[in-house]
């Protein structure tokens, strides 16, 4: 899959077809998909120079918080499920879509969205991001609207506490 | 489990056995305390054997870490002594690092200009967790084409190594930090190509890791790519950097590089103090538990 990318940071459309091409080969990801109502599962399956790509596994309304990926733009296909992706808004309401099997969406460097869980049936989606994720951003909204950013390895987000070690 | 995959200590057999010799590297008696005498470096007071682990053991208890992995003192030069004086003393380290309380485990190393297969496997059977080798062994096409068979026994067993670096090559008006800015960088840089470049092929699937960051290797793969070399080869699950001496601007700079799971907590004690972790930052998490994990192989 990686073999025919250029040798150079991904844009938004490249890192699109990246995961919608991933969610048409699914023997490349299919053994790591695996539910846990406890935590989000996370199985890097890529990671280069230019680009990593990321499998998710998602149940029980987990959700991921809002964040931003600092320089990194991202690309996410849906291959089971459901999720829901909010974009933050000052004074408003966050911008929110659903999306379930065969759809993708994606998000430019500077965005800072949520990815919630939604639905019964446990979901599975491929993540795309280039350059490499690094260091995020994570967002806390204060009951009083106040919005604090915390600057995050991304082990805080694809790394937390509580992961097991692959079998 | 907490690990610091990368600590030193002197034990008694040791220092013994270091007491015995007439020539560099050996311990000798300054005013009413002990120095190591080195060929390469300036000369290093040593504390008596009980009071370090005494002290050991509380930094243990203040970084929160659960496994101390002690790596032979490369530095003081000994693998790359005859190998009759080497085995000597090599085998007094892992005598004396058995003795010590569970919470160490131990690297092992054996002599350089004899680096049998047997010696290693013989060092994992007396509970070493994998072979400490000097820097330089890879550097040099003789001594890297040497240990190609100590390395495929390590592979075979599936057991990981580590590589430090020293001796140095400072003269004796160095100050002390002098060979651990200037030797040890360039020797890890030059180890982690030559890992990189000649020996990968040979041993796909040896876990290893750098000490030091590898002196830096991640930070120049752009200026790798740019020259033609495989920078590509970088990006490799079973190679591993640890981060001593080193604090967070330069850890998260390596991250950027190879990512957070090629990362290990080594701080290098006592020649360096570890960053503060907390146990509820992921990062640090994985530096220290899960990552030890991949790399050991088991728990340490």
């Amino acid at each position: 899959m990686t073999d025919r990318l250029p040798n150079r940071d991904l844009t938004v459309p490249e890192l699109r077809a990246v995961v919608r091409g991933l969610a048409s080969a699914p023997e490349r990801w299919r053994r790591h998909v695996r539910h846990d109502p406890t935590r989000r599962h996370y199985e890097e399956l890529v990671r280069d120079a230019h680009l990593s790509v990321w499998l998710i596994n998602w149940t029980d309304a987990q959700d991921t918080g809002f964040h931003d990926h600092d320089i990194s733009a991202g690309a996410v296909a849906v291959v089971q499920g459901r999720v829901v992706e909010e974009r933050l808004r000052v004074g408003a309401q966050p911008g929110r879509a659903e999306f379930g099997p065969g759809q993708a969406f994606d998000f430019a460097a500077e965005q800072i969205h949520r990815v919630v869980h939604v639905g019964t049936e446990p979901a599975v989606t491929l993540h795309a991001y280039s350059p490499p994720l690094w260091r995020m951003g994570a967002y806390l909204v204060e009951p009083d609207g106040a919005l604090r950013r915390f600057s995050v390895s991304y082990a805080e987000e694809l790394r937390p506490l509580d992961e097991p070690l692959a079998a | 489990m907490r690990v610091d995959i990368h600590q030193h200590l002197f034990t008694e057999p040791v220092l013994a056995a270091l007491g015995r010799r007439d020539e560099p590297p050996r311990l000798v008696r300054r005013d009413r305390s002990w120095a190591l005498e080195l060929a390469g470096e300036p000369e290093s007071p040593v504390a008596p054997p009980g009071q370090a682990l005494e002290r050991r053991m509380r930094e243990l208890h203040a970084d929160r870490i659960d496994r101390a992995v002690l790596c032979p003192s490369v530095p003081l030069g000994v693998e790359g002594l005859a190998p009759d004086e080497a085995r000597v003393i090599l085998a007094a380290y892992l005598q004396g690092a058995a003795e010590l309380p569970e919470r160490f485990a131990t690297w092992g190393s054996i002599p350089s200009r004899d680096p049998d297969p047997a010696a290693v496997r013989e060092l994992l059977r007396r509970g070493a967790v994998g072979l400490a080798v000097p820097a330089r062994v890879l550097v040099d096409p003789t001594t890297r084409a040497a240990f190609g068979p100590a390395l495929e026994a390590l592979e075979r067993a599936d057991a990981p190594l580590m590589v430090h670096p020293g001796p140095a090559d400072a003269g004796p008006d160095a100050p002390p930090w002098w060979p651990a800015m200037t030797s040890y960088v360039a020797q890890m840089n030059a180890a982690w190509h030559a890992f990189v470049a000649f020996a990968r092929p040979e041993h796909p699937r040896l876990r290893v890791v750098f000490a030091l960051l590898a002196g830096g290797a991640p930070f120049h793969l752009e200026r790798l790519a740019a020259r033609g070399g495989p920078a590509e080869r970088a990006h490799d699950p079973l190679l591993f950097y640890d981060t001593s001496s080193y604090g967070p601007r330069a850890i998260d700079t390596a991250a950027r590089f190879v990512g957070v799971d090629q990362l290990v907590h080594g701080s290098d004690r006592p020649l360096a103090e570890p960053p503060a972790w907390s146990d509820d930052d992921a990062f640090a998490h994985a530096l220290r538990v899960r990552n030890p994990e991949r790399l050991l192989g088991a728990p340490a």
